[in-house]
C-alpha cells in the first residue's frame, strides 16, 4: 500500500516536472536552431549584439533598481511604524497593500495616464512616474515581506531598548530595525526585480524603454531571437528565486537560538 | 529632595486606570522594588519613567530635573527588559557599546568602557560573540552592562529574571545587587517574585490594582504588612476571621479560643469582627495548657518541603499552616493526634 502511494507520488512528480519543464526544454532548443543543420548559440550572440537590448535591459534594470530602492524607503517605514505606533491599523494596511493584485495593469496605467497627463500634473513623460508606478506594482511582494521580517523579531522592545540608550528614530531604523530584518528585504527585492524585469503593460504605455516591450517587437519580426530571450528571462527570474533561497538559509543560521 | 522623585501621578488608558495617584521619593543609590501581581501597575509605572508611557496626571523628577514630557531617548535612564532585547545583529561589545556610540564617545574611551563593563559581568572574553551564541543568563548580563555602560542616573529592570531558570535566577540577582550597590547606581526593579523583592531591595512598593498598597523595606513589609492584600501576596500566610473581645487588653476570639496581640486595638469595639494574620513559621508546638496565644488543634496534614517541614493543623473550623525547620530528628507528630500550638503577641497581625 505504501509502495503504490510512493509509485504515485512520483509519477506525480515527474508529471509536473514534464509540465513545466518540456515547453521551456523545447524554447531553448529552438533558441539553438538559428543556424541552419547545427546547434549554436547564434540567436544569443545576435541579441546581446543588438544595441536596442543593451538599451532596454539597461533601462530595465535601472528601473528595477530605482524601484527597489523607492519601495524600501517607503514600506520599511510604514511597515515599522504600523507595527509599532497603529497595529491596529494592520489589516487595513495589508487590504491596501493586495490592491495590485486586484486591479488589473492595464486599468491602472489608464488612471495614470489620465490622472498624470494635464496640468497640474503633467508628470506623464517622467520616468519618476514609471518608476512610481512600478513601487505600487511591487508593494504587495516588497511590503509583505519585510512585514514578515518585522514579525520575526521583537520590535517595540528592540526600539524601546534602543531609545533607552539614546537612539533616534533614524538610528534605530538604520542601526537596528533594517539590519535584522536584511533578509526579509532581500526576499522581497528579488521578486521585485524579477516583476519590473518582466514587466510589459506600464512601461508599454507610458512609452518607456524596457526589456519586455523590446521583447514584444522582437516576436513579431524574428524567430530564434524571441525564445532566447525568452530563456535569459527565465534564467534571470531563476537566479533571482536562487538568491531569494541563498540569504534565506544565511537568516536562519543566525536567528537560531536568538529568540 | 529625595534623588527621584514620583509625584502623584496616574496613568488612565481609556477607561482603565492603570495607576492611581502613586507617590514615591527615592534616594541615590537605593534599590526599590515594585511587587505586585499581573496588571497591578507596577510595569506602567516603570515605564512612564522610562518615557515609554506619557502620565496622565502628576511629575516625574529626577535629580532636581523635571523629566515628565521628555523622549526616552533623552532622559538619560538605563533599562534592562524581561525579553532581554539585545541587537541580533550587533555583537556582545557592539551591543554593549551601542549607547556609548549614540553619545559619540571616542573610539578608544568606548573600548574601555567595554572592556569594563564586561569584566564586570565576568564576560571578558564574549566580547565578538553574537547574542544568538550566549544562554538567557549571559544575555541578560550583557544586557545589564549595556545600560550601566552609560552611567545613567536611573537604571530600571523589568521583570529582568523571569525568563530565566530558577538556579540562574537566584544567582544573577545577587549579581545584579553587588554590581548595583559597587555603581551606587539608583534603580527601580519590577517582579512579582516576592521572595526575589525582599531578598535585593533596599525597600519594597507592593501594588495593587494600580495603587500603592504598602511601602517599606523588606522587613518591614512582610513582618508588618499593614493590609490584608500585602500579608496574603508576601510570604505564606495564615488568614483567619476573628472577632475582637476585649479592645483594651487586645484580646481576641478565633473560632471559640482566645489570642491576645501585640497591637493596639482601641481603635476597634468588642464584637467588630477582624482578619488576624500569622506567618506560618511565627506558630510552634507547645504543652503549656490553657493560655492565651495557646490554641488546641489536631494535626491534619505534614508535608515534608526540603529544608522546612510544614505541618497544617485544624483549629476549631479552620486550617493553620505551621512551618519548622527541617531536622533530623525531629519528632512529628501523627495525623489526627491532637496537639496545641502556640505563637507570641507579636505574631498576631491585625490587618485591614
Amino acid at each position: 500500500m505504501k509502495r503504490r502511494g510512493k509509485i504515485w507520488a512520483w509519477f506525480f512528480i515527474i508529471l509536473g516536472i514534464l509540465y513545466f519543464f518540456l515547453p521551456l526544454l523545447a524554447t531553448f532548443l529552438f533558441s539553438l536552431r538559428a543556424k541552419l543543420g547545427v546547434l549554436s548559440f547564434q540567436a544569443y550572440a545576435n541579441v546581446f549584439s543588438d544595441p536596442k537590448f543593451i538599451r532596454n535591459f539597461s533601462a530595465s534594470l535601472l528601473w528595477a533598481t530605482l524601484t527597489i530602492v523607492v519601495g524600501v524607503l517607503l514600506f520599511v517605514p510604514t511597515a515599522y511604524w504600523v507595527r509599532l505606533k497603529v497595529p491596529q491599523f494592520r489589516v487595513a494596511v495589508e487590504f491596501i497593500t493586495l490592491i495590485p493584485f486586484v486591479v488589473p495593469a492595464i486599468v491602472y496605467v489608464f488612471g495614470l495616464v489620465r490622472t498624470y497627463s494635464h496640468p497640474p500634473l503633467l508628470i506623464v513623460d517622467s520616468p519618476a512616474l514609471l518608476v512610481a508606478a512600478y513601487t505600487i506594482l511591487s508593494m504587495p511582494y516588497l511590503y509583505r515581506a519585510i512585514d514578515i521580517g518585522l514579525r520575526s523579531i521583537d520590535v517595540r522592545t528592540l526600539t524601546e531598548a534602543a531609545q533607552s540608550l539614546g537612539a533616534g528614530w533614524g538610528t534605530i531604523l538604520f542601526r537596528i530595525i533594517i539590519p535584522n530584518i536584511r533578509v526579509a528585504i532581500l526576499n522581497g527585492a528579488f521578486l521585485s526585480f524579477a516583476i519590473v524585469m518582466g514587466e510589459y503593460i506600464l512601461a508599454q504605455y507610458l512609452a518607456k524603454p524596457a526589456f519586455a516591450p523590446y521583447m514584444a517587437v522582437l516576436i513579431q519580426n524574428r524567430a530564434y531571437e524571441p525564445a532566447a530571450l525568452a530563456v535569459i528571462s527565465f534564467a534571470l527570474t531563476w537566479a533571482c528565486m536562487g538568491l531569494i533561497s541563498l540569504v534565506g538559509r544565511g537568516q536562519q543560521t543566525q536567528i537560531a537560538g536568538g529568540h | 529632595m529625595a534623588f527621584l522623585e514620583i509625584n502623584n501621578v496616574s496613568k488612565i488608558f481609556g477607561q482603565a486606570v492603570a495607576v492611581n495617584d502613586f507617590n514615591l521619593q527615592i534616594e541615590r543609590g537605593e534599590l526599590v522594588s515594585f511587587l505586585g501581581p499581573s496588571g497591578c501597575g507596577k510595569t506602567t509605572t516603570l515605564r512612564m519613567v522610562a518615557g515609554f508611557e506619557i502620565p496622565t496626571s502628576g511629575r516625574i523628577v529626577v535629580n532636581g530635573e523635571d523629566i515628565t514630557e521628555k523622549a526616552p531617548n533623552q532622559r538619560d535612564v538605563g533599562m534592562v527588559f524581561q525579553a532581554y532585547a539585545l541587537f541580533p545583529n550587533m555583537t556582545v561589545a557592539d551591543n554593549i557599546g551601542f549607547g556609548l556610540m549614540i553619545a559619540r564617545k571616542p573610539a578608544a574611551d568606548r573600548k574601555k568602557r567595554v572592556a569594563e563593563m564586561l569584566d564586570i559581568i565576568h564576560m571578558a572574553d564574549f566580547g565578538a560573540r553574537f547574542p544568538y551564541q550566549l544562554s538567557g543568563g549571559q544575555q541578560q548580563r550583557v544586557a545589564l552592562a549595556r545600560a550601566l555602560a552609560l552611567s545613567p542616573q536611573v537604571l530600571l529592570l523589568d521583570e529582568p529574571l523571569s525568563a530565566l531558570d530558577a538556579k540562574i535566577r537566584v544567582s544573577l540577582r545577587a549579581e545584579i545587587r553587588s554590581i548595583q550597590r559597587k555603581l551606587g547606581i539608583t534603580a527601580i526593579y519590577v517582579t512579582h517574585d516576592q521572595e526575589e523583592a525582599l531578598s535585593l531591595s533596599d525597600r519594597v512598593v507592593v501594588m495593587n490594582g494600580g495603587r500603592m498598597e504598602q511601602v517599606g523595606t523588606p522587613f518591614e513589609i512582610y513582618n508588618f504588612p499593614k493590609t490584608e492584600f500585602v500579608a496574603q501576596f508576601v510570604g505564606q500566610l495564615n488568614s483567619v476571621k476573628a472577632e475582637v473581645v476585649d479592645p483594651a487588653s487586645n484580646r481576641l476570639k478565633m473560632d471559640g479560643q482566645q489570642v491576645q496581640t501585640a497591637e493596639s486595638l482601641l481603635s476597634y469595639h468588642a464584637g467588630d469582627q477582624v482578619v488576624v494574620a500569622i506567618r506560618p513559621e511565627r506558630l510552634s508546638f507547645t504543652t503549656e495548657g490553657v493560655k492565651p496565644n495557646v490554641l488546641d488543634c489536631s494535626i491534619e496534614n505534614i508535608t515534608f518541603l526540603g529544608s522546612v517541614v510544614r505541618v497544617t493543623v485544624k483549629v476549631g473550623q479552620f486550617n493553620l499552616f505551621m512551618d519548622t525547620f527541617n531536622n533530623p530528628f525531629l519528632e512529628l507528630p501523627k495525623i489526627g493526634d491532637k496537639a496545641q500550638v502556640t505563637c507570641s503577641r507579636e505574631a498576631v497581625l491585625v490587618v485591614k
